[in-house]
C-alpha cells in the first residue's frame, strides 16, 4: 500500500514539484501516473523510493512511514520496491544474467537463490535463452524486458515504471503493459508513469492525472481496490 | 563472472579487478608511476640502517692523540692511560710508551742515522684515547680535548675535528634529505592512487547510480574502489621493492670501492623478508588511503545523491 498525504515537494523555495497530494494506492492495484512532461511524475516517483525527500506531508509504503525513516534505512527501503526506467538502465558491461542478478548481489542473496530468481525472472520475461547474451545484442523492447526482471528478481511488494515503454513502438509496448499487468495480479503494487496516450487509450486503469503538481478532479482519489475500469473517468491526455 | 563474484566482497574484487583488467595498460603505467615513486623510499628505508652502521663504524676509528710531555715516566703514562680509560665520554685508552713510539717510527722511517746523531730517543710518549660513541659529537670532543690538554702531563693533544664534523653533517644533511625526499614521493604515491581511484569512480558513475537506485549501501558502493586502491598499492609496492632490489644489486659494485676507500668492512646488504613485507604492507595501506581520500573529499559531487 502506498499512501500519500498533503505531500508537496519545493526542489527551490516557492517553486512546487508537487503540491499537497492524496492518494492510496492498495496492495496489488494497477494505477497509471499521467500528465504533462514536467507535470510531476518522476519527482512523485522519486518521493516513493526515497530519493527526494517531501517539502511537507506524509508518505507512507506498506505501514512504512517515512517520517521516522533514518537515512541509513534507505537502502533496505530501496530493495524492497522495483524500478523500472525509461532507458531501462542496463549495465552494458556484463550479460543479461550478471544484470539481473545486481539486485540480488545487492541484497547478499547465496549463490543458489540468485541462479534460482534471476532464471525465474528471466523465465518470466521469456528471455531466458538470453541470459548469457550482452544486451547490447538484444532489441529495445526485449532490453526493456530485462529491466523488467531486474526490477521483480527480488520479489517486491511495490513496482514502479517512469515511463517504461517511452522509446518502444506500439506493439512492444503493449508486450511490456501485459508483462507489468501479470505482476500486479500476483499481488504486487503497481504504478506506471506514462504520457502515451496510446497505452493509455487502450489499457483501462485507474489514474492518477498530475497537472502542474497537483492532482487533478480527473484522478481517482479514493482508496484504490485494484478492481479494473472501475474509476475510469478522465479525458484524454 | 566466477562464482564467487556473486557475494558483495566477491562481486567488489571482480569489479576492481575486471578494471585493471580492462585498461590493462593504463593500470600497467599507473604501477610504474606508483612503483617508481615509491622505490625511493624504499630504498631509503633499506639502506638507512647500513649507512647508519657506515657512520658509527667510520667514526669509531676517530681517536685522539694525547702527546705526553718528554719528562713523563713510562709508569705515570700507563697510569694516566689506565686513570683516562674510567673517565666518562672515554671509551678506550692505549698507552704508546716512548720506546713503542720509536719503534713504530722507526718501521715506518728510514731514518736510523738522523737519530744516531740525535743520540737519544726524541720522541714522546703518547695516549690513544678512544672516546665513546655518544661523545663524538663534535662540541663534545673539543671540550674533551680541552680537558685532556690541561693534564699537568701532557704537552698536547691532537686530533682531526674537521674530518668527524665533515663526516658527521654529511651523514645527517644526507638523512634528512633522504627522509624529506622520501616524504614527498610517499605523498606524491598517495596521490597518484587517490587520482586513479578517482578516474575509477568516474568511469564507473552509471554503475554506482544504478546500484545506488537498487537499494545497494554506501559500503556497497564503495568497496570496488577500497579494493582497487588495496589492490594498486599492493601491486605497486612489489614493484617498488622489486624497483630498489635491481637497484641496490647494481649499487654493490660501487659501495665495495666506497667500502674500501673507508677501509671498513661496510656493505649495502640486500633487505630482509621483514623489510620486504614492510615496504609493501606500508605500500598496500597507502593505497587503501589514497582510495579512502579520493571517496571522502569533501567536494566529492561523484556519488549519487548524498541528501
Ligand atoms: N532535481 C531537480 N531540481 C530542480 N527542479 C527539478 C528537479 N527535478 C525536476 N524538477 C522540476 O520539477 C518539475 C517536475 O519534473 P518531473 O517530476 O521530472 O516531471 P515529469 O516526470 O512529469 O516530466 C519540473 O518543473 C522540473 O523542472
Ligand atoms: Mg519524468
Amino acid at each position: 500500500m502506498i499512501r500519500f498525504e498533503h505531500v508537496s515537494l519545493e526542489y527551490t523555495p516557492g517553486r512546487f514539484a508537487l503540491r499537497d497530494v492524496n492518494f492510496t494506492l492498495a496492495d496489488g492495484s494497477f494505477t497509471f501516473l499521467t500528465g504533462h512532461s514536467g507535470a510531476g511524475k518522476s519527482s512523485l516517483l522519486k518521493l516513493i523510493t526515497r530519493l527526494e525527500k517531501p517539502t511537507e506531508g506524509d508518505i507512507s509504503v506498506d505501514n512504512i512511514d517515512y517520517r521516522s525513516l533514518k537515512p541509513r534505512q534507505e537502502p533496505q527501503l530501496r530493495r524492497q520496491m522495483g524500478i523500472v526506467f525509461q532507458d531501462n538502465q542496463l549495465l552494458h558491461d556484463r550479460s543479461v544474467f550478471d544484470n539481473v542478478a545486481l539486485p540480488l548481489i545487492i541484497g547478499g542473496y547465496r549463490l543458489k537463490d540468485i541462479q534460482k530468481r534471476v532464471n525465474a525472472a528471466l523465465s518470466r520475461v521469456a528471455l531466458q535463452h538470453r541470459a548469457h547474451d550482452e544486451p547490447v545484442l538484444l532489441s529495445g523492447g526485449e532490453q526493456q524486458r530485462v529491466g523488467i526482471a531486474r526490477a521483480v528478481v527480488a520479489h517486491p511488494r511495490v513496482l514502479l515504471a517512469d515511463e517504461p515503454t517511452g522509446n518502444l513502438d506500439a506493439q512492444i509496448s503493449a508486450e511490456i503493459m501485459q508483462l507489468l499487468m501479470q505482476f500486479s495480479a500476483s499481488g504486487v503494487t503497481v504504478l506506471v508513469a506514462t504520457h502515451d496516450s496510446g497505452l493509455l487509450n487502450t489499457f483501462n486503469f485507474p489514474r492518477l492525472v498530475l497537472k502542474q503538481g497537483r492532482l487533478s478532479a480527473q484522478s481517482v482519489s479514493a482508496v484504490n481496490t485494484g478492481i479494473q475500469h472501475q474509476y475510469h473517468t478522465e479525458e484524454q491526455i | 563472472m566466477q562464482k564467487w563474484a556473486y557475494t558483495k566482497r566477491g562481486y567488489a574484487l571482480a569489479q576492481s579487478l575486471s578494471a585493471l583488467k580492462r585498461r590493462a595498460w593504463s593500470s600497467l603505467s599507473t604501477l610504474l608511476v606508483f612503483g617508481i615513486t615509491m622505490a625511493l623510499p624504499a630504498l631509503i628505508f633499506f639502506t638507512a640502517d647500513s649507512l647508519s652502521r657506515l657512520g658509527a663504524s667510520t667514526v669509531s676509528e676517530e681517536s685522539l692523540t694525547v702527546y705526553l710531555k718528554l719528562q713523563t715516566s713510562d709508569l705515570d703514562g700507563a697510569e694516566l692511560a689506565r686513570s683516562l680509560s674510567t673517565q666518562e665520554a672515554i671509551r678506550n685508552t692505549q698507552f704508546i710508551s716512548r720506546d713503542e713510539a720509536l719503534a713504530v717510527f722507526q718501521q715506518q722511517a728510514n731514518i736510523q742515522d738522523a737519530l744516531n746523531v740525535l743520540g737519544e730517543n726524541p720522541l714522546p710518549g703518547a695516549i690513544v684515547v678512544f672516546p665513546t660513541r655518544q661523545s663524538l659529537e663534535a662540541d663534545t670532543i673539543e671540550t674533551l680535548a680541552k680537558r685532556l690538554n690541561a693534564l699537568p702531563e701532557v704537552d698536547r693533544v691532537q686530533y682531526d675535528l674537521k674530518w668527524v664534523k665533515r663526516l658527521q653533517s654529511l651523514l645527517n644533511l644526507g638523512r634528512s634529505i633522504g627522509w624529506v625526499l622520501a616524504g614527498f614521493l610517499t605523498l606524491t604515491a598517495l596521490l597518484v592512487i587517490g587520482n586513479t581511484v578517482r578516474l575509477e569512480l568516474l568511469r564507473r558513475q552509471h554503475e554506482l547510480e544504478v546500484s545506488h537506485l537498487l537499494g545497494a549501501e554506501r559500503s556497497f558502493l564503495h568497496r570496488p574502489m577500497i579494493y582497487s586502491g588495496i589492490l594498486f598499492g599492493f601491486l605497486g609496492g612489489l614493484v617498488a621493492c622489486l624497483i630498489s632490489l635491481v637497484t641496490l644489486k647494481w649499487l654493490g659494485t660501487a659501495s665495495a670501492s666506497l667500502a674500501s676507500l673507508y677501509s671498513s668492512s661496510f656493505t649495502l646488504g640486500t633487505p630482509g623478508p621483514e623489510q620486504l613485507f614492510l615496504v609493501v604492507a606500508a605500500a598496500t595501506l597507502l593505497g587503501l588511503l589514497g582510495a579512502i581520500a579520493a571517496l571522502y573529499q569533501p567536494s566529492s559531487h561523484l556519488l549519487p545523491n548524498r541528501r
